[in-house]
């Protein structure tokens, strides 16, 4: 059996003429927890209404469970929870309406008893009020009615697109234990974010994608391969000379008291063996977070960027 | 420029196609009539015969107004006034809602609020800004009947009389968005003022008392509840006396001082009746996208089936009313005939046609108003809940579409019982019974063409799907139902769905018209529903 629960290849999608995709890339294996990066407007959006059906690819080709999301979208949706990214209620439901209603025509309610109990903890443990009308719920209210929505009926592949964009820290905490509950079922998750500290806490690998296409993909730590590990200490507590002896420094500087370098990160076992001898007390070795592979995608050439976007401006005029 | 000013610019800017285009339907229809009525009835005799039929058969006068003479002035006025000032209340009304209530439910009055525009200017501004609407529509009123030739004082009092109802029910809108919470719910409740005031001065018209003459009436003291009534006592080209305008002006500012107080009281976003919290589960029954659908929309559609009781109710019990010396006249017959669509019936036969007529403009527009819901849905993002679990997107559809049908055959139904009742009530042939509800058959094709008409525009131009479906509406209503009285060419008349629909005289009802429409509804149909399956649901 393929486990590649999710793959796109070269898939492209134009609004008129505008390209939203030109050649995203996508592979989501069965059991994963995948993080969908990128910044406003990359993408994101677009390519999780395609993988649900509810738009037409117009170039590549895109596969969920080795079916054809807009041709098998019924049965597809059978497998699926999904979040969306801006969620809107019908304004005159109440929460608990529209989480019955949702659940109801997901096929979720069938065995009545278990889905009442699941409903009932996970109402609780997001703090819902389920009797306020869908008008009444501020931003994170709405996306918790449609957290709780996707996660009340079991799913195969659960599709997040920003679920946590409204929610309180200690909202975003309970969501990380349902993603961890879920993941430990067994069940796939395709979550966008561009909150990076949560994609580095609970996912397996990620896809980056910027301007429609995917420009990496891996797990944190083969990422994390591709970017420098950062090494400081405090000045004063080893000499200029020292300092030039040890193996693989580069981008040398002084910040706020303190001696800052970047090494490989392939190079951290000789460095600290080097560090062994010296009498260093405040030293912080700090591996490359995701903001730093994030800002090496999206940061370091911004005349790219912005010749891009003039690009763009013309193709629309 | 002030903040003020901003805010009306804005307004404007907004507004300049959709008033322009309101402004220019009811002048046109106000040119229209003025000229066809002075080629139709240019003696004066002829003009003195139809008005002695409706003085005998007030009845017709809930459908036309106040006669007051034959001079071919008032005649116009009798004939069209109320239409004029039913339109000028319906422009003033939805201007009013769209931009209070509607705009602070979608949360963009907050962002004005918090900007030195504060909470009175934006509702100022939509007084001021209704207002030149109304002043520029009464202007336009005023020089189209100066330009059919008629004299400019009888224009002038007309066109004032237009525009101080448009005002008056300007206010009325304003107090519906203060008291009600959705843009929906103001716009219905503001609607119901418009079509009651229409409906209350009808009704007071046609227990009003004839002059010696027979020539003209007054109206009973039920006309002068309804600013439409107000309106229509100004008597244009007859006694042209503005004054009974200063009650729609005290209206108004009454309205507005309210509104005013209210505002100053509540929270943005607040209204005065406060929303209450709903169930924390949802019931059994609300378990598909049908279920769905009926639980959106079914107060819509209850108000649509109220306005068809009304309609059916007066129907049934008003042809009891009709006095037995004119049917025995031919030519008044024949007169008769071209106020109601069509026919050869008796009396009655013709007026429960003309009043289901009017029905199934309701049903049409309870059906298109369904339809549109679907735009609505996708627009607001909701759609995509229901899309995203394991509901096709033909399923949903057809549930709409089933959705439609059911709305239509529900105002039909409710209005054929209502008949019936009435029939009965005033103890009027029982065999009127089975007229009835072959009226309300008849209306179906029309109602269903529209219907499909709809759907075939939410799936090639959802986003307009509104005006589209809005506008065919109002040009059929206008070529069906006014189109003959005002000589309009046949062929254009034969474009409106209305004018193919059968009129019910016993055994020789012509029903090819109907049979016609329903293999066109069903074509439609069929073309819209294969074409959804290629079709991109349109995302918030």
């Amino acid at each position: 059996m393929d486990a590649t629960v999710v793959r796109t290849i070269a898939l492209g999608k134009r609004f008129g003429r505008v390209n939203a995709l030109t050649g995203l890339d996508l592979s989501v294996s069965a059991g994963e927890v995948h993080g969908f990066l990128g910044p406003n407007g990359s993408g994101k959006s677009t390519t999780i209404r395609i993988l649900l059906g509810l738009a037409r690819a117009s170039g590549g080709e895109a596969t969920v469970f080795g079916a054809d999301p807009w041709r098998d979208a019924v049965a597809l949706h059978r497998r699926i929870a999904y979040v969306p990214g801006d969620v809107n209620l019908w304004p005159n439901l109440s929460g608990g309406e529209a989480i019955d209603l949702i659940s109801r025509l997901r096929g979720g309610t069938t065995d009545a008893a278990a889905y009442a109990a699941r409903r009932r903890r996970l109402v609780d443990v997001f703090e819902l009020d389920p009797r306020k009308r869908g008008r009444a719920y501020s931003k994170g209210n709405r996306q918790k009615v449609a957290l709780i929505a996707a996660l009340a009926t079991p799913a195969e592949l659960y599709i997040l697109d920003e679920p946590t964009s409204g929610l309180d820290p200690l909202m975003e905490t309970v969501f990380a234990h349902e993603v961890e509950r879920i993941r430990g079922e067994g069940a796939t998750v395709l979550l966008s974010s561009h909150i990076l500290s949560e994609v580095e806490q609970l996912c397996d690998r990620v896809s980056i994608i910027r301007a429609g296409r995917t420009v990496d993909t891996g797990t944190l730590s083969e990422l994390r391969h591709l970017t420098r590990t950062e090494v400081s200490f405090p000045v004063g507590e080893v000499s200029p000379e020292e300092l030039v002896s040890l193996p693989g420094g580069r981008d040398s500087r002084v910040e706020n008291g303190r001696v800052k370098f970047t090494i490989d990160s392939a190079e951290t076992a000789v460095l600290l063996t080097a560090f062994g001898t010296l009498d260093v007390r405040g030293l912080v070795i700090a591996p490359p977070s995701l903001e730093e592979l994030f800002l090496r995608h999206y940061g370091d050439d911004v005349t790219v960027r912005a010749a891009e976007e003039t690009g763009g401006r013309r193709a629309r005029q | 420029m002030s903040a003020f000013g901003t805010v009306l610019a804005q307004r404007m800017r907004r507004d300049r196609v959709q008033l322009a285009i309101w402004i220019a339907c009811t002048a046109l229809l106000g040119l229209v009539s003025a000229s066809a009525i002075a080629d139709t009835y240019g003696e004066e005799s002829a003009r003195a015969g139809l008005i002695a039929l409706a003085v005998a058969n007030p009845s017709i006068l809930l459908l036309r107004g106040l006669p007051q003479g034959a001079g071919l002035g008032a005649f116009v006025f009798f004939q069209i006034f109320t239409y004029l000032a039913l339109l000028a209340g319906l422009m003033s009304t939805f201007l009013a809602v769209r931009h209070s209530r509607a705009e602070e439910e979608s949360g963009r009055a907050e962002l004005i609020a918090s900007t030195p525009a504060a909470r009175a200017v934006p509702t100022i501004a939509t007084l001021v800004h209704g207002a030149i609407a109304n002043i520029v529509l009464g202007t336009a009123v005023a020089a189209t009947f100066d330009f059919a030739g008629l004299p400019i004082g009888g224009a002038v009092v007309t066109g004032a009389a237009v525009a101080a109802t448009g005002v008056a029910f300007l206010s009325v809108g304003l107090l519906a968005a203060q008291v009600m919470r959705t843009s929906r719910g103001a716009n219905a409740l503001a609607v119901a003022c418009v079509c009651g005031a229409f409906l209350l001065r009808g009704i007071g018209d046609a227990l009003g008392t004839p002059s010696a003459d027979a020539l003209s009436m007054s109206s009973s003291w039920l006309s002068w509840l309804s600013p439409i009534g107000w309106a229509q006592h100004v008597s244009g080209w007859g006694a042209n006396d503005s004054s009974p305008l200063l009650i729609s002006l005290a209206l108004a500012v009454a309205c507005t001082g309210a509104v005013i107080a209210i505002q100053r009281s509540r929270d943005t976003g607040a209204s005065l009746l406060a929303g209450r919290s709903g169930p924390a589960e949802a019931g059994a029954s609300l378990s598909g996208s049908l279920a769905l659908g009926w639980r959106l929309q079914w107060p819509t559609i209850t108000a649509w089936c109220v306005s068809g009781t009304v309609l059916g109710m007066l129907g049934g019990s008003l042809a009891s009313v009709i006095v037995q010396a004119t049917t025995a006249s031919p030519d008044l017959r024949n007169t008769l005939s071209t106020l109601a669509p069509g026919g050869t019936g008796s009396i009655t036969q013709i007026l429960l046609a003309a009043m289901f007529g009017l029905v199934g403009v309701v049903a049409a527009a309870c059906g298109t108003q369904t339809m549109i819901r679907m735009h609505q849905e996708e627009a607001a993002g909701t759609a995509e809940l229901v899309l995203s679990t394991p509901v096709s997107r033909l399923r949903w559809l057809c549930d709409y579409l089933m959705l439609g049908v059911v709305s239509i055959l529900l105002v039909l139904l409710s209005a054929a019982v209502a008949a019936s009742i009435a029939v009965l009530a005033v103890g009027d042939d029982p065999g009127h019974i089975s007229d009835a509800f072959a009226e309300a058959g008849a209306q179906l094709p029309a109602a269903l063409v529209y219907l499909a008409f709809a759907l075939v525009v939410f799936v090639a131009l959802p986003a307009f799907v509104a005006p589209v479906c809005w506008a065919a509406l109002g040009a059929g209503i206008f070529l069906g139902n006014f189109g003959g009285l005002i000589g309009v060419p046949r062929w254009a008349r034969d474009l409106s769905p209305f004018a193919h629909t059968p009129v019910v005289i016993g055994a020789s009802t012509e029903w090819s018209g109907a049979a016609a429409m329903l293999a066109v509804a069903a074509i439609a149909t069929a073309v819209a529903v294969g074409a959804t399956v290629r079709r991109e649901p349109r995302g918030a």
